[in-house]
């Protein structure tokens, strides 16, 4: 049983979770930011590595990727930084990308990293359930890393059944067929959808990304799974100045 | 579904119809038809694998005779096709599978079938006719829905490579399998091994295994697949479903051709040319796709593509650009629909290729920079996907090369073999032959080479060359060789060869053409590289633009500086007199004239 596991069985609902992207602003700020916010009481969080080509990514998180590897920022140096990781922070960590990085770096020695460092779970978006079924999932189960698949409104029944059973700690589900970074509307469709999930009883717990501003939307969206997921709003913070001792009202001010 | 041939008598035949894998084969002994099996050898049903059933057919033939026929051929089905009785039907039923065969039309009396239903295996429902036998037309098949036993049955009855998509259709709880026979002929009892091959991949869903095609889980050897995030599955998805058999539409493929025809202009002349045969001692042959309705190769895909979009019932197209040809072609192909298009151009090209820019305003599409990473081919296709991303259920995104997830490399292929297609009809008239020794074509996603390759694939005594772009020097710092620069990874949607840095970042490329910049190549191009079935070259760009204005000269002919590209690489190589040589002029050079105008001062 890893962190994430722990996490979700000590605790179901109002789950916050934050993405940030490693090496941005700067380097050397992944493990402080990452304190600061399982200080101000962030549940879990997603540690974005960079990618030069993005798709599934809106301008803002886009920008700060560009940013991060202009600064440098590779997995070689976020392993690097990730060192310290569990001798500063305990709640459970994930890895956020793409997979073309991954390939390069070797997918077998990135689990291996990952799981050294203190990592208890993966995100790919664009790494497909056929591939990861039949060619990867080995290296992730040997190394007790959660793969986490996302789910959207158009994916059907089976193919979530299917989500579910190669999922071991939560299913990520996004709002609504979009790329990350804009407001969510929740419309009487959205609302089916997460109606139509809950009654599926699956058997991993969910957290709803993409779309999740302020504590209005943070809300309504724990009214359907057991948390929600910021990105690119907090991304926006880290963008401005004396953005470490904003990190605490900005977490306060999303769950009161 | 099953397939069931029937009507089988030639040995040969025989075999070549076992090697596609039916699972059932039939032969009939009743001696009023022309497809009448008598005198067939035993030996010739030997070669048949076990997991086919040999199937004898027989109309009111005495029990005796059949249990004969049943011992000398080894049939392990019968299907009987008289007037037969259920207590005679009972009588073969556990020794081999038995089917009793019906009439049908719309007063066909389904009660009658109660009393067969525990003595048969399967039914087989044929059109009603006044003979016995096949007729060779269909009956309404919303007949069947009055059939509520449980006995499965097969539809027999006309079935043809037209209708075979729409057998489909069919949703009846107990369809078994779908017979074929007279539809399927050279002449009665010969069958046409690729009119059935095409009606079994439709129904079996396969694709068409060929040496380097691609395989059922979107696969070339190591390449290709489908690495999109989960947003654009389902789009990706229902194209995945759909494309084979619209592809295979009989509606469809007469929508194509009479607009490939009609209104692209094709065939594209295979031109032979004197001057430049001259020159490098050999029979150089141009594939004048440059002469197609605006300007390149690229129309043909975007033809294709508009018309599988309006069958998807999609009423907006997306796509993105590099030299602004796709872009073009797509803006034409909306014009020409009435759908609304939004193209995708990273700024530096919309800056390179202003002409194009202007071209597919006037033709009503709305061209959109893009402005992220490189600002060319790649970051355009990256805003076409997070488009497609945000609008999944009314947008088709028209991809322009042979590149994506898949089924795009394989879909645009398919679109843009019609290119090595007639290449072939045409060197017949030329040569007598209709394969020549090389076939040259240059590469940036690379749809022109896989169209020019594509019915040269399993010819493998045709040397395929696909020539990338250098840019300044392979090792420059700044080119476009893919293969050369490249290693294995992956690249919009699919695993491939691009060019990346260590750390799995995409490099951005560089090469004078627009249409070349790109940092990957598609799957299928990635294959036949590793496999050694393509030569991959490169050729810089003072070296493309040297040859685009040799061709201007000796041949008249001002070629888009991506084929200058195909065009330079005949000076590097040696061929001896008779060597028989294609190359693919992929577009004009009319949107390069700037930058020729700038190189040469004139």
């Amino acid at each position: 049983m890893n962190r994430l596991n722990k996490l979700f069985a000590s605790k179901n609902n109002n789950l916050l979770s934050i993405y940030f992207t490693a090496g941005y602003p700067a380097l050397n700020t992944t493990v402080d930011i990452a304190e600061a916010l399982e200080k101000s009481g962030a549940d879990f969080l997603e540690i974005g590595f960079p990618y030069s080509d993005p798709v599934a990514d809106g301008p803002t998180i886009q920008h700060s990727s560009e940013v991060a590897l202009e600064n440098g920022m590779s997995l070689k140096v976020l392993f690097e930084e990730l060192t310290e990781l569990r001798s500063r922070v305990s709640i459970p960590i994930l890895l956020m990308g793409y997979f073309n990085p991954i390939a390069q770096y070797g997918i077998e020695r990135f689990c291996k990293k990952a799981a050294e460092v203190g990592v208890d779970g993966i995100i790919v978006p664009d790494l497909p359930i056929y591939e990861y079924e039949n060619m990867y999932s080995s290296y992730f189960i040997d190394n007790g890393l959660s793969n986490i698949f996302l789910v959207t409104p158009q994916t059907s029944e089976e193919r979530i059944r299917k989500i579910d059973e190669l999922s071991n700690s939560f299913i990520y589900l996004l709002s609504s067929s979009t790329i990350t970074g804009y407001n969510l509307k929740l419309s009487d469709s959205v609302e089916d959808y997460y109606k139509r999930i809950t009654a599926m009883k699956l058997k991993n717990p969910t957290v709803i990304g993409f779309g999740i501003t302020d504590s209005s939307s943070f809300a309504k969206a724990c009214n359907y799974a057991n948390g929600a997921i910021i990105g690119s709003r907090f991304v926006k913070l880290l963008g401005e100045d004396g953005y470490m001792d904003k990190i605490d009202g900005f977490i306060k001010g999303i769950r009161p | 579904m099953k397939i069931k041939v029937c009507g089988l008598k030639h040995p040969e035949n025989i075999e070549a119809v076992a090697a596609l894998q039916p699972d059932y084969v039939g032969f009939i002994f009743y001696d009023k038809t022309p497809r009448y099996a008598a005198g067939l050898s035993a030996d010739a049903l030997q070669a048949i694998p076990a997991s086919i059933r040999k199937t004898g057919v027989f109309v009111n033939e005495s029990a005796e005779n059949i249990d004969k026929l049943i011992a000398e051929y080894g049939f392990n089905a019968i299907q009987l096709h008289g007037d037969e009785s259920p207590a005679f039907c009972a009588a073969f039923k556990g020794r081999v599978t038995v089917i009793k065969a019906f009439g049908l039309n719309e007063d066909f009396d389904f009660e009658q079938l109660k009393d067969y239903a525990n003595n048969v295996d399967l039914f087989l429902f044929d059109t009603k006719t006044k003979i016995y036998g096949g007729s060779g037309k269909t009956f309404d098949w919303t007949i069947l829905d009055q059939y509520k036993l449980d006995v499965p049955f097969f539809l027999s009855g006309g079935i043809g490579p037209e209708n075979i998509a729409e057998v489909k259709n069919i949703t009846h709880p107990q369809f078994y399998g779908v017979d074929l026979n007279s539809r399927f002929e050279i002449e009665p009892g010969l069958k046409n091994i690729e009119k059935l091959k095409d009606a079994f991949n439709i129904v079996k869903n396969k694709i068409q295994q060929m040496k380097y095609g691609v395989n059922e889980q979107g696969y070339y050897g190591d390449f290709g697949g489908a690495y999109i995030p989960e947003m654009l599955y389902p789009n990706v998805e229902e194209l995945r479903q759909q494309y084979l058999n619209i592809l295979n539409d009989e509606g469809f493929k007469a929508e194509f051709d009479d607009l490939l025809k009609n209104y692209v202009g094709r065939p594209s002349p295979l031109y032979h040319a004197k001057r430049y045969s001259e020159k490098y001692g050999a029979n150089i042959f141009f594939k004048r796709e440059d002469l197609n309705h605006t300007g390149s190769h690229k129309i043909n895909n975007a033809i294709g593509q508009i018309l599988l979009a309006k069958r998807l019932g999609k009423k907006r197209i997306i796509a993105e650009t590099g030299a602004g040809q796709h872009g073009v072609a797509t803006a034409t192909v909306c014009a020409l629909m009435g759908i609304e298009c939004v193209v995708y151009m990273g700024e530096i090209d919309m800056a390179r290729q202003a002409p194009n820019v202007s071209r597919m305003k006037m033709l009503g599409a709305k061209v959109i920079p893009a402005t992220s990473g490189s600002k060319t081919l790649k970051d355009a296709t990256n805003e076409a996907l997070r488009d497609w991303i945000g609008n999944p259920v009314d947008t088709h995104y028209i991809i322009g090369s042979v590149v994506g997830p898949y089924p795009y490399p394989d879909m645009v292929a398919r679109f843009q073999s019609i290119i090595s297609a007639e290449t072939k009809k045409q060197l017949v008239e030329y040569t007598g032959s209709e394969l020549p020794q090389y076939v040259l074509a240059c590469v940036g996603g690379g749809s022109n080479a896989m169209g020019m390759f594509y019915h040269f694939l399993d010819d493998e005594s045709v040397k395929l060359v696909a020539v990338e772009a250098a840019g300044k020097g392979v090792n420059s710092g700044e080119s476009a060789a893919t293969t050369a620069l490249g290693n294995e990874g992956v690249l919009h949607g699919s695993r491939t060869i691009l060019m990346q840095t260590e750390d799995g970042q995409v490099v951005e490329p560089y090469s004078i053409s627009a249409g070349l910049d790109y940092p990957g190549i598609g799957p299928q191009h990635a294959h036949l590289f590793k496999s050694h079935r393509g030569e991959y070259v490169s050729i810089t760009d003072d070296e493309a633009l040297q040859a685009g204005l040799l061709c201007c000269q000796l041949e008249g002919i001002i070629p888009a500086i991506e084929t200058a590209h195909a065009l330079a690489q005949l000076e590097k190589m040696k061929f001896e007199a008779n060597d028989n040589v294609v190359i693919c002029i992929s577009g004009r050079g009319d949107k390069d004239l700037d930058t020729y105008i700038k190189y040469f001062n004139y």
